[in-house]
């Protein structure tokens, strides 16, 4: 008989995480609430005595602020929710309890019995119906794929039996079986992979078939007892091509017409000729490349001792099906990839970037969450994945478009540092060799997250297996990440990679090359409870663990800093130089195959691109007249989702932790202002700091990709400079997140558009990286971000999201007191403009504001830009500058406010006088979002000097710092002020819409 | 020189201002050692050793039962009676964040008349529902993890008053009382209470930063 305590706050305190619920729930569902409070239940399944139960409930019940007890606890309701795990998910809480029990009471938990725990929330509201308390239940406390609730009406509630005793104890009635299918012909195969969501691409087929029908392999593999393929050869050979892993798309053909002049040009692998080459050349060029293209992460130098180690990823699939915990699984996993790099760093920082739709969305369509719900919940993943990680994220932005109801985008960006040597050897280098030890540490492995890899590999459907979604679990991996620093630092660890995507079969699989094959015993690997088939236990991507490689000399030690460290860790096989993936279960071989297969020549995927020009497609300058009034014009740009402020967010992240916070995410007097980029120490005992900033504008997009890439990489550029970075150690990870580019007549009648602005898109960051010499150190595609939503009549419309390339760039800084931030310092500073201003409306956030599109877009000329950059980075190292920042989004208009209310000084401007094409309207020259400008402070008696660094670049001083409380003034090119408006209320506007939140 | 001051700082389980911690102490000229809760709890005596114990910010065990509720019953189990002997033959103790939620469970805070075992007072949820991370001015006498709100009963916190346990309080700029305003006051802790120290003035908690 188990046992169930219940504990809540003490009667009359303040139940906050009640509240929070309550706020949600009236919010989002307009519920009539009252109150809520919560009741902590652990379910005991194992026999104690009475005193033994006093003695448990002691630890868990805080006599200050608690009551608890093994009845269920009279706390007032209409409605109680209980909520709890479904069996087998990881119950951390329940883990940590039994630890704890077992600590006090000294008596150990027998198999079978365990600690398992849940949440009862009561709610009064009287006008709370059945079904209402279901949609709360459903949509805000539960997450369907790994909990389950019950509803409890005040007249349903028994006083003594309370919620009953639920167990979710795992019993999986089932042997695990090895399926053979067979390879009779191409069709047969293709059943097979589309029932079980292999998502094997039809030109893969022949070449899979030909391999298992090949005499020598089938006599080999007779030899081990195999005949056809087994379910978990072919889990292993679909994960590997999956594009997700094997990036198929940018390593396709591209055959690109422009559809205007007729011209042609054939792009053999995207990947290669605008990444790969041109990163390449650069690393010859710029020593300070370390290792790059190959491993999980790219790494270069920081000083003499260490190295920093950075890559980008995206979680959309996931988060999209389940904003919290794919957000949280994304940071949480992107972790993972410096830890595995080289022979493992430690991280740093993190970076985020959101797009979804407008959270005010009122429209027709009807998303699986509305996006307002889907950015709280992908906002609260990432805070709790970042922050329980132990490190600080330091950057990070938000871009509002309805485009990404289809899909939203969760970028996450992962930093670390690693010592040059480890145990005099190179750090990040990494190899397995024959007869090392293939070892897992960390989580165990259950049916979570199987098939992820090959699920972000489509577009979003109501077929799609909810089952692909996991948990992040910080707690874990935090304690992991510590075990194995020590274990790198022993020299302990040969290679290592995470297990994410795909699983063993993508971390065993890749590291077998190095040593040239591998014998796993699949019956070793540690399991979350019994019942997995093999390709289950093959391919599911439970979280929280990583594959090493360790020496078998080595081995006793390494696991004994395991246990100290309390991480599981467990030897699952072996590398060999057999050439073979050779998994065996129980002693009998369940796959065999040729590592070389995977090299084999499958067939390159192919792609129509077709560009129709922007004014082939319609595009046109609107035509504008009047006198605009500028002061509503700008407070109304100010208020706009894309430009106001969003502290709220940048608040709830941890950016302090480990110390090394320079220039933070939120600077100025007040500590509210977004910040051009952060600066970051990651060894205190150094001067020396990383700075980090990333930049999306996928408006740009709605005219032309090329622009948009180069212009978002210029944003990423400048914002390093704005804090002094220098502009010559840039080095830059690319994030592409493309709608599907495969035309099909039906399903995605512009397909070829869409691939032709992703040629575009890369010819243009081949060039853009080119001019600005930046190698590129990571990066990652993820296609397929489209959706089929409900509209208002009962049909499904797909919506594609906008081709979004995220540009994240990092340079080291020699002496971070050189580093300078964005907000006016002193009353009586200079203002100058670098920069030259054009008529550049078109994609821009006023047209957008009109309900315009435009034409012309803004156009980077990077050898212009880059002297313009070197100029000020001169400047700021010699301490001329006061403050910096760049014009970024909403044109001068916008960032001249930026400025002043940073500052909370009022400026006097005058734009009349500033760089600028001639014909300028007042418009172009407010809004017009031009790129490679910044706005700097400089103090009265530098003005000279930095005037003299500027030389012959394109600047002019348009005006100076005014006093505390005074107005922002703009004049334009008549002279007259257009804006003349108090510092204060611009501040107050620019807060306003998202100023409630906390 | 030999530096003479040594501090231990604990880590592991989830704890993550281990680095920064033993940092700072270097820098105010102590040698500092991160030692493995683990490390610790299998040998008692490497205490005699220290003269300073700092318990760090982070999520001890997740969180999951409590802040801090799991690593004061690791510590109380596990070492036992050496943590009190270590405070009562002068031994210095500082928690922070995560660390002071430590040192109020286990009764080491506000340790009232040198009873360094009961729990008196409690750290809470934040009354704004969520971490939040901002710099705040404090008062000294005479920041902001996700449940830091200081919590006790009128007659406890007479007593904490009375022997001038309160070391510091939220302010504002200017460094007069933030009286209970937010974001000043960031958690809503009662009588704007951000640290405190025990009787001795030799163990001292204080909310992040």
């Amino acid at each position: 008989m188990p046992y169930r305590l219940e504990i809540a706050l003490k009667p009359g305190l303040r139940d906050a995480r009640g509240e929070k619920i309550k706020k949600r729930a009236v919010d989002y569902l307009s519920a009539p609430l009252e109150g809520v409070r919560v009741v902590q239940v652990m379910t005991i399944d194992a026999k104690l005595s009475e005193h033994q139960l006093r003695q448990v409930a002691g630890i868990f019940t805080n006599p200050v602020t608690q009551v608890s007890s093994y009845e269920p606890l009279p706390v007032e309701f209409d409605w109680s929710i209980w909520v709890g795990f479904r069996p087998g998910v990881k119950d951390n809480p329940g883990d940590t309890a039994m630890e704890a029990i077992t600590d006090t009471l000294g008596r150990k938990f027998a198999p079978g019995e365990g600690v398992y725990t849940s949440c009862r929330y009561c709610f009064i509201g009287k006008g709370l119906t059945r079904e209402m308390a279901a949609q709360i239940a459903r949509e805000l406390l539960a997450n369907d794929t790994i909990e389950q609730w019950r509803i409890f009406s005040k007249s349903d509630w028994d006083e003594k039996e309370g919620i009953g005793f639920i167990v979710p104890k795992v019993r999986l009635e089932h042997e695990p079986t090895v399926s053979v299918i067979t390879v009779e012909s191409n069709d047969a195969l293709l059943e097979v992979s589309a029932m079980r969501n292999l998502a094997l691409n039809p030109k893969d087929v022949p070449v899979i078939r030909e391999y298992f029908m090949r005499d020598s392999v089938r006599s080999e593999r007779s030899a081990v007892g195999l005949s056809d393929p087994t379910d978990i050869e072919l889990e292993y050979i679909s994960q590997a091509r999956s594009d997700h892993c094997n990036h198929n798309t940018f390593g396709g053909v591209f055959y690109y017409t422009d559809m205007s002049t007729g011209e042609k040009m054939t792009i053999n692998n995207l990947f290669a000729t605008c990444i790969k080459d041109p990163t390449l050349a650069l690393k010859e060029a710029k020593p300070w490349v370390v290792s790059v293209l190959w491993d999980n992460a790219g790494v270069a130098g920081f000083d003499e001792e260490h190295c920093y180690v950075i890559t980008g990823e995206t979680h959309n699939s996931p988060s999209n099906m389940e904003a919290y915990g794919g957000a949280m699984t994304g940071i949480v996993g992107v972790y993972r990839d410096p830890m595995g790099t080289g022979k493992g760093a430690r991280l740093v920082m993190g970076g985020y970037g959101f797009c979804t739709g407008r959270r005010d969305y009122a429209g027709n369509l009807k998303p699986r969450l509305h996006p307002r719900r889907l950015l709280d919940g992908v906002i609260e993943g990432v805070k709790d994945g970042g922050n329980k990680s132990g490190i600080p994220t330091t950057f990070g932005q938000v871009f509002f478009d309805d485009s990404y109801m289809g899909k939203c985008l969760v970028f996450v960006t992962a930093i670390g540092i690693m010592p040059r040597l480890v145990n005099g050897e190179p750090a990040h280098e990494k190899t397995t060799r024959p007869g090392d030890l293939i070892v897992m540490c960390g989580g165990r492995v259950g049916k979570d997250g199987i098939h992820g890899v090959t699920a972000s590999s489509e577009v979003y459907s109501e077929h799609t297996p909810a089952g692909h979604v996991q948990i992040g679990d910080p707690y874990t991996q935090k304690k992991m990440h510590d075990f194995l620093l020590c274990a790198r630092d022993e020299g302990l660890i040969q290679f290592i990679t995470d297990n994410g995507g795909g699983g063993l079969s993508s971390s065993v699989g890749e590291s077998a090359f190095h040593a040239g094959g591998c014998e796993v015993w699949l019956d070793k690997v540690p399991l979350k409870y019994e019942g997995l088939d093999q390709w289950e236990i093959w391919v599911s991507e439970s979280q929280e663990r990583m594959t090493v490689a360790v020496a078998p000399e080595n081995i006793d030690r390494f696991m004994e800093l395991s246990a100290m460290h309390a991480v599981e860790s467990t030897v699952i096989g072996k590398y060999t130089d057999s050439g073979k993936l050779h998994i065996l279960y129980r002693g009998k071989t369940c796959a065999y195959i040729d590592l070389e297969f995977m090299e084999s020549d499958f067939p390159q995927w192919e792609f129509e691109a077709q560009w129709i020009p922007p004014g082939r497609r319609g595009l046109v300058e609107p035509v504008l007249g009047g006198s605009p009034d500028f002061n509503v014009l700008l407070c109304d740009l100010l208020e706009r989702p894309n430009i106001c402020s969003r502290e709220w967010i940048a608040r709830q992240y941890d950016h302090e932790v480990q110390g090394g916070s320079v220039v933070k995410p939120l600077v100025g007097v007040s500590r509210d202002m977004p910040s051009d980029a952060s600066v970051t120490r990651p060894v205190l005992s150094s001067q020396r700091g990383i700075a980090f900033a990333q930049a999306v504008i996928p408006s740009y997009s709605r005219i032309d990709t090329y622009h948009m890439t180069t212009c978002v990489i210029d944003e990423a550029v400048r914002r390093l400079v704005a804090v002094g970075a220098p502009p010559d150690m840039i080095g830059g990870v690319d994030n592409f997140c493309w709608p599907n580019i495969q035309y099909d007549p039906k399903t995605n009648p512009d397909g070829k558009y869409k691939a032709a602005q992703l040629v575009r898109s890369c010819l243009a960051l081949r060039d853009a990286c080119n001019a600005y010499g930046i190698p590129l150190l990571s990066g990652k595609d993820s296609m397929y971000v489209d959706g089929h939503l409900a509209g208002r009549y009962g049909e499904t419309r797909k919506v594609s999201g906008l081709p979004t390339l995220q540009f994240s760039t990092t340079s080291v800084i020699d002496n971070v007191f050189e580093s300078v931030t964005m907000d006016a310092k002193f009353e009586g500073d200079l203002v100058y403009l670098v920069g030259k201003t054009g008529d550049e409306l078109g994609g821009s956030e006023y047209y957008e504001l009109l309900g315009f599109v435009g034409l012309n877009v803004p156009q980077v000329r990077f050898d212009e830009f880059l002297s313009c950059y070197r100029a000020l980075h001169r400047a700021i190292r010699q301490g001329l500058v006061a403050s910096a920042h760049g014009v970024y989004r909403g044109g001068l208009g916008v960032h001249l406010a930026m400025v002043a209310m940073g500052g909370e000084l009022g400026m006097d401007i005058d734009l009349s006088v500033s760089v600028q094409d001639s014909d300028l309207s007042d418009e172009a020259l407010l809004f017009s979002e031009s790129t490679g400008r910044l706005i700097v402070t400089v103090a009265p008696e530098n003005s000279d000097a930095f005037e003299s660094v500027c030389g012959d670049i394109p600047f002019a001083r348009i005006g100076a710092v005014t006093g505390k409380g005074g107005n922002l003034v703009i004049a334009g090119n008549s002279g007259r002020p257009l804006v003349d408006i108090g510092v204060d209320t611009l501040k107050r506007t620019w807060k306003k819409p998202f100023g409630d939140l906390v | 020189m030999t530096k003479c001051v040594k501090a231990l700082v604990l880590s592991g389980y989830g704890l993550n201002c281990d680095r920064e911690t033993a940092f700072a102490f270097e820098q105010a000229g102590a040698e500092a050692s991160r030692v493995h809760i683990n490390a610790l709890v299998s040998d008692g005596n490497i205490l005699d050793r220290f003269h300073i114990m700092a318990f760090v910010g982070g999520f001890s065990w997740g969180d999951d039962h409590g802040a801090g509720v799991i690593q004061a019953h690791k510590m109380r189990t596990g070492l036992g009676e050496h943590l009190v002997r270590f405070v009562e033959r002068g031994g210095l103790v500082i928690g922070i964040c995560n660390g002071f939620q430590t040192l109020v469970n286990l009764g080491l805070l506000p340790g009232i008349d040198k009873d360094y075992t009961s729990r008196s007072v409690a750290l809470i949820d934040n009354d704004c529902g969520n971490f939040r991370d901002d710099w705040v001015h404090l008062a000294v006498d005479s920041s902001s993890p996700g449940e830091g709100k200081f919590f006790c009963n009128d007659g406890v916190l007479d007593s904490i008053r009375e022997n001038r346990q309160v070391v510091m309080r939220y302010a504002d700029r200017d460094g007069n009382p933030a009286k209970g305003r937010f974001p000043e006051n960031p958690n809503g802790s009662l009588d704007d209470i951000a640290g405190i120290c025990d009787s001795t003035g030799r163990v001292f908690g204080l909310m992040h930063m």
